[in-house]
């Protein structure tokens, strides 16, 4: 459990024990990311800058010595978060939060492998061309977000991409380290003696977490855009900014969600009448908080189409969202809904990846995400009135915005 | 190093297997890790049974599973899945059909009453099927914009030529045109029935778990047809290339045949391609990517099928690389596993990397379930720990020889280009 203010220390760890397979899955997660940094593509290549050297070994030793022990060693840098994620058998734990140590606290950043994580990221850019649906959706973020860092891919564009050098992602590295680090370990694992052993490793982090400034806010652009892409199908996406992840609407949007088409299979009203009863796609996502983290997530309705259907597709997206405001939900439809979501919550804490990554979140949203009796307290607390309310305050037809992707 | 890793080999959970009088297999794995339940159905028919002209007939059943049957309406299995708080989904592959649930421990029973009553109920009215051909087609074309989609399909069409493992699992627009609602029932009733299928049931279920399956499944008939025997794929004569333009980026997919997946080379060949394009330190990831700096990305695959499959190498390249000079190292490092055979450390960091890769592979009691179920579908429930043990055992020389055999460079191999466009 999150207690109230502990988030203004800079190291936190947060440990536990899960039955289970024989593994351990560990996460040591600087809070900074693609929202705090000065040029795009810098947190994703420093994050991932953390496994290509340390003081004491370039990136080969790095990862031949996981390899030995049949452990993945992956870095990252997101949104909101850059780290090192440790997998490995139980049996290894120690080595593993060693190894997180390690990368998160003494990488060397060297100058050929940040060129090389930089061509990588070029290359990435290249290929999200050739995924047509993936390269609608930063279309439709950049209509949602600009100019705020959620707005644009993690790799940044080729010219943002050029001007960062070792020298950049290290000041960012030390910058990040200032605004706090969380370490979750999961698994098969003695949880006190995991705890010792991280403050031991990580040690060097003490003090309070630095404040870092706030992105830009979004401002979105143009409602609707067109966007020309390779092969035969268009991609529609719909929606427009909702709430962040604290707000307390959110376990009525969950719900909402839910209704809409979120609950997986082909239920759900979106999916319904787009797939079961129009026949228009195979492919129907619908989120009413996509993607919300310290900064508000989005109405994001999706729908793979052919070209000569897009127009009856948004025609059937909107009468659906209106028809919420109209005639709001049902009580079957809530309670279907919570027994989804109820239902679903222990497979979201099911192996010992899920159980790190939930704490991490949980301390870097300060919310008690990784207490099963908190969300699901949450989720039986909401009632048709609330998700009525939460409809009509925060989906608004009228600001929906529109991006298809289609063969020119 | 060389550590024991045999222990980490076993199947989690206690297993059981049983049969109905109708012939139903039902395999029960007790794991109380959590308290969850996940159930799944294999029919041993996939894409390998149906003739060239309704190619897709698996795949298109599959999705019509879902779409009525005597006691459930269309739709009305995956609301009846949400108000329970599961999930469920289907898929289909060259050699079977399997169908899942995952539900919590207390409510997971219906999912046996589903099963049973589409196994020999579905309603397939034929306006559902019209509907369903459109969404199908869909499907097809976003599987036909992913470029790496349409070059394995390509690869597939080229290694296997009419065999049935070379055409697409979903089908073609004409081979769907060429499916109703009279073909559909004729595949259904020909393949789903309980002495073609075998039930898994995985998790925390309770003592009775058993009689539930009797009641829900002991009433039906057998009298599933055998499937027909599928033909060995023919060798190729000579290595084939094939060139796609399509998009910004250039892929390579280099196909070579394999071995089924209970032939004693399977696995020694699987640790092989670790060994070559797993990690980062792999041979081919090592010099692709992180000294030579030409690709994104490399792996490479070994097919899981019944008869003799396909293995291939998959590289991604980098905006300007050219073409011919990744292929050439992709060669040269087939070759090397042949003239320079793979060290000590190699073959045990491989070995540590497949075993690392079951355990995780197998730490949600769905993924256990899905495993016991198509090893008993398509082998038996000892094949996941004989695939294992046949990793661990193999020697350097063996090695060498299953390389010898199966990626020797003369042997016959498609080589895929997918090309900027």
């Amino acid at each position: 459990m999150v207690v109230a203010g502990v988030t203004r220390e800079r190291l936190i760890v947060r440990a536990r024990r899960v039955e289970g397979a024989p593994v351990v899955a560990v996460r040591a997660c600087l809070r900074a990311g693609a929202r705090d940094e000065s040029n795009p593509g810098l947190a994703l290549v420093s994050g991932r800058m953390l496994s290509e050297g340390s003081g004491s070994r370039d990136w080969r030793r790095i990862a031949q010595g996981a390899e030995d022990l049949g452990a993945s060693i992956a870095a990252f840098g997101d949104l909101e978060l850059q780290g090192v994620a440790v997998d490995s058998l139980a049996a290894d734990w120690e080595v593993a939060i060693d190894w997180a140590a390690e990368l998160a606290l003494e990488s060397s950043f060297p100058a050929d492998r940040c060129a090389w994580s930089v061509r990588q990221a070029e290359g990435e850019l290249a290929s999200l061309a050739d995924h047509p649906d993936a390269a609608t959706s930063w279309v439709f973020r950049e209509q949602l977000y600009a100019p705020h860092p959620a707005a644009r891919p993690p790799q940044g564009d080729a010219r943002s991409l050029a001007a960062i050098d070792s020298d950049l992602c290290r000041k960012f590295h030390e910058r990040s380290k200032e605004s706090g680090l969380i370490v979750s370990v999961a698994g098969v694992v003695d949880a006190e003696a995991v705890e010792r052993r991280v403050r031991e490793r990580f040690a060097a982090v003490a003090g309070r977490r630095a404040e870092l400034d706030s992105p830009p806010a979004p401002a979105g652009a143009e409602a609707r855009r067109a966007w020309p892409v390779h092969g035969d199908q268009a991609h529609l996406f719909m929606g427009h900014l909702t709430v962040a992840r604290s707000h307390p609407a959110l376990p009525a949007l969950r719900l909402l969600s839910v209704i809409l088409g979120a609950g997986g299979g082909l239920s759900g009203r979106l999916p319904h009448r787009v797939r079961e009863r129009e026949g228009l796609a195979y492919s129907t996502h619908v989120d009413a908080a996509a993607g919300a983290g310290l900064d508000p997530g989005r109405l994001s309705v999706y729908v793979g189409t052919s070209p000569e259907n897009v127009e009856r597709a948004i025609r059937a997206v909107t009468e659906e969202l209106q028809r919420v405001l109209d005639d709001g939900v049902t009580d079957a439809e809530v309670e279907e809904a919570r027994a989804y979501l109820l239902g679903r919550e222990p497979f979201r804490r099911e192996t010992a990846r899920q159980w790190a990554d939930l704490m991490a979140a949980a301390v870097h949203y300060d919310l008690p995400l990784d207490s099963p009796e908190w969300v699901i307290d949450r989720v039986r607390a909401v009632d048709r009135e609330q998700i009525e309310r939460a409809a009509r305050e925060l989906i608004r037809p009228d600001e929906i915005k529109i991006t298809v992707g289609a063969p020119e | 190093m060389t550590v024991d890793l045999r222990p980490l080999c076993a199947l989690p959970g206690r297993l059981r297997e049983h049969r109905l009088d109708n012939g139903l297999a039902v395999c029960l794995l007790e794991n109380r890790q959590a308290p969850l339940v996940s159930t799944s159905i294999w029919y041993r028919v996939g894409a390998c049974d149906e003739d060239a002209p309704t190619a897709g007939s698996a795949h298109f059943l599959e999705h019509m599973m879902f779409k009525g049957s005597g006691r459930y309406a269309a739709g009305e299995i995956d609301r009846r899945t949400r108000e329970l708080g599961g999930s469920n989904n289907a898929f289909t592959s060259q050699d079977s059909t399997a169908y899942y649930f995952s539900f919590s421990g207390d409510r997971w029973q219906e999912a046996l009453e589903i099963e049973a009553d589409r196994m020999t109920g579905l309603t397939l009215d034929p306006e559902e099927v019209e509907r369903e051909r459109q969404v199908i087609e869909e499907e097809l074309a976003m599987y036909e914009d992913d470029p790496w989609d349409a070059l394995d399909k390509a690869v597939h069409r080229a290694l296997f030529g009419d065999h049935p493992y070379g055409r697409p699992i979903i089908g073609t627009r004409e081979s769907l045109a060429a499916i109703g609602a009279d073909e559909l029932a004729a595949f259904h009733r020909r393949f789903y029935r309980p002495d073609n299928a075998v039930l898994v049931i995985a998790g925390d279920f309770d003592a009775k778990a058993l009689d539930a399956v009797q009641r829900a499944f002991g009433g039906l008939q057998a009298g599933g047809e055998a499937r027909s025997p599928i033909p060995q794929p023919a060798a190729l004569d000579a290595p084939q290339r094939l060139e796609r333009h399509q998009g910004e980026v250039g892929r390579l997919l280099l196909a070579l045949p394999s071995p089924g997946a209970d032939h004693p080379d399977y696995a020694p060949l699987r640790l092989l391609l670790t060994a070559l394009a797993g990690p980062r330190t792999s041979r081919l990831a090592a010099c692709l990517v992180e000294d030579e700096q030409l690709c994104v990305g490399v792996s490479a695959e070994i097919a899981e099928t019944v008869e003799p499959g396909m293995a291939a190498v998959a590289a991604e390249l980098l905006p300007g690389v050219e073409s011919r000079l990744v292929e050439e190292r992709v060669r040269l490092e087939l070759a090397r596993l042949v003239t320079d055979p793979l060290g000590d450390d190699e073959i045990e960091r491989a070995r540590r990397i497949l075993v690392a890769d079951w355990v995780f592979g197998l730490e949600r009691i769905h993924q256990q379930g899905l495993a016991v179920g198509m090893a008993l579908c398509l082998f038996d429930t000892d094949y996941p720990e004989r695939h294992l043990r046949r990793a661990l055992d193999c020697s350097r020389s063996r090695l060498a020889e299953v390389a010898e055999r199966w990626i020797a460079p003369e042997r016959t191999s498609v080589t895929g280009w997918s090309l900027p466009a």
